[in-house]
């Protein structure tokens, strides 16, 4: 039998916190990563975290369409995602480092100061008798959203640009879980199939820039107007 | 009186004895982790008998600096490890000052070791100084700010009552603030005590070493004592981070039989901590030098997003 305090709904707030906390602290490492195959894992890792997010909600609110959520993010984002991107990423033989377009410690301050916007702006959701996570996660996921943005302008390659957008649905994943206790299960279904959609059809994208200009720099994709 | 000095007696002893334990075990972990033997754990007593019976070489550049850097960061970092709750929660010279002293003690270790390795008029000495003080210098703000948010929880900077809190309230570790503070001291601990992302505590290859690059003209028992304080800093930014973060077992004095279960429960965090620490040595690579500055640009963002999240929960 589980102990008292894992049934405490309290005690299942603090785990949401800490876990959104985690994947805040995943998202700035993102910003500062230089390697395109430990962004792709740590973008594997932070969706498991936002999976786990999901299972803890599900089981303190006893909503168990969530569950459904929690594992076709699992599946969609942990295991999927970053299969279709590393393979991508051994055919298209990458080996050069990510070289974002403001220095990399600096981004990593502007993350922090985007983090700091989010919470400013939850803080005006945050109702004290309103149901819901708290304004904890909600901060935490206009965090990632601000941060995503950031990340998918400062970056020039297309495919840490993908990894970039992927991370801003995190945030909207986290978002929705955090104030409705979960959407509908046909929205979260048309979600999760759209991402997987949508990274294949970059990921094809992606390769034919490579292919047609030789490089993945977006930048490039000018010498379509002259 | 006469149990404060005892308990600083012992808390001496322990400092001495089981710091070249820690540097033996995080080596035999990480060659058995290569699948090397590995020296055995008990080699950093070896190497310290050995250098302690050697003669000393002193070159002809050097000023009395030189003669007087092994002793002042030997006794100073000595000085800080009393200051720190390792055993039980009271520091025994806990009085004497808080963490900011512990930090600025280990400063002025670090302040006369660069001078020394310029004193030596080596151009590899001056070349670890600098690359020291570099990094030291971007580590320092960031140990403040994680420090800073862990002495709010406690409503003081002195480090018994630091432990005091941190052991009143069970789940205070799950708090997003304690776990930022936690991932930034992590950070700067790497960078500190020199080990592989940033440092290779093992190697003498000239172009990326940094503390071995100072040390390089010493010889003999300075260098024994200077090895020596290495590995007390180390243990010493160990036992902090453990005891500031997770206080388990941390005992209410250091007298009867709570002392042993104290010890037993400090032995089993550090070799925890050096389980993890020898996994990250084993799967990273020595990062460049330009982009050290990177990593603790994370961990000066994680210990400011610590401190303001106390105040925003």
């Amino acid at each position: 039998m589980l102990m008292m305090p894992v049934l405490d709904l309290q005690f299942g707030e603090r785990i949401v916190t800490l876990m959104a906390a985690l994947v805040l602290v995943l998202q700035i490492a993102m910003v500062s990563q230089r390697w395109i195959v430990l962004h792709i894992r740590i973008f594997a890792v932070q969706s498991l975290f936002l999976a786990m997010i999901a299972a803890t909600i599900a089981w303190y609110n006893h909503a168990p369409h969530i569950y459904i959520a929690a594992v076709l993010t699992l599946v969609v984002k942990v295991i999927l995602v970053p299969i279709l991107f590393e393979r991508l990423v051994t055919r298209m033989e990458i080996h050069e480092e990510i070289e974002p377009i403001v220095n990399v410690p600096l981004s990593v301050l502007i993350a922090g100061g985007l983090t700091l916007v989010g919470y400013v702006v939850a803080e005006s959701f945050y109702r004290p008798d309103a149901p819901g996570v708290g304004h904890n996660a909600l901060a935490v996921a206009i965090s990632l959203f601000l941060i995503g943005f950031f990340t998918m302008i400062n970056r020039r390659k297309a495919l840490t640009q993908v990894l970039a957008l992927l991370s801003l649905e995190n945030g909207l994943f986290l978002a929705a879980i955090s104030l409705t206790y979960g959407m509908p299960l046909i929205v979260e279904l048309g979600i999760l199939f759209d991402v997987l959609v949508a990274a294949m059809v970059l990921g094809i994208l992606v390769y034919r820039i490579r292919e047609t200009f030789e490089s993945m720099d977006v930048s490039r994709l000018r010498r379509l107007r002259g | 009186m006469i149990e404060r000095l005892m308990e600083n007696a012992a808390q001496f002893l322990l400092l001495l004895v089981l710091s070249p334990l820690v540097t033996g075990v995080i080596r035999t972990l990480k060659a058995r982790l290569q699948t090397r033997r590995g020296p055995g754990i008990l080699q950093p007593y070896r190497d310290l008998r050995k250098l302690f019976s050697k003669g000393i070489v002193i070159p002809e550049t050097a000023s009395w600096i030189f003669t007087a850097t092994p002793w002042v960061v030997f006794f100073s970092t000595i000085l800080a490890g009393l200051m720190i709750p390792m055993v039980a929660a009271e520091a025994p010279l806990g009085l004497f000052g808080g963490v900011l002293a512990v930090i600025y003690l280990l400063g002025l270790g670090r302040f006369f070791l660069a001078l020394s390795g310029m004193d030596s008029g080596s151009s590899f000495g001056g070349l670890g100084s600098s690359r020291e003080m570099t990094i030291s210098a971007l580590a320092e703000p960031a140990m403040m700010l994680a420090i800073f948010t862990v002495a709010i929880g406690a409503g003081s900077t002195g480090l018994t009552e630091i432990a005091g809190a941190a052991i009143g309230q069970n789940w205070r570790f799950l708090a997003p603030s304690q776990m930022f503070a936690f991932a930034a001291l992590s950070l700067v601990l790497i960078a500190e005590t020199g080990r592989i992302p940033v440092d290779n505590p093992d190697t003498h290859l000239e172009l990326t070493m940094i503390h071995e690059a100072m040390i390089l003209e010493y010889s003999g028992p300075y260098l024994a004592l200077l090895e020596w304080a290495a590995s007390i800093k180390q243990l010493v930014l160990m036992t902090l981070l453990i005891n500031c973060f997770w206080p388990f077992g941390l005992q209410p004095t250091w007298f009867g039989f709570g002392a042993v279960e104290g010890i037993c429960w400090l032995l089993a965090k550090l070799l925890l901590l050096s389980c993890a620490i020898v996994l990250l040595e084993t799967v990273n690579a020595k990062m460049r030098l330009f982009r050290v500055p990177e990593m603790l640009a994370v961990a000066f963002t994680l210990g400011s997003l610590a401190l303001i999240s106390t105040f925003l929960f």
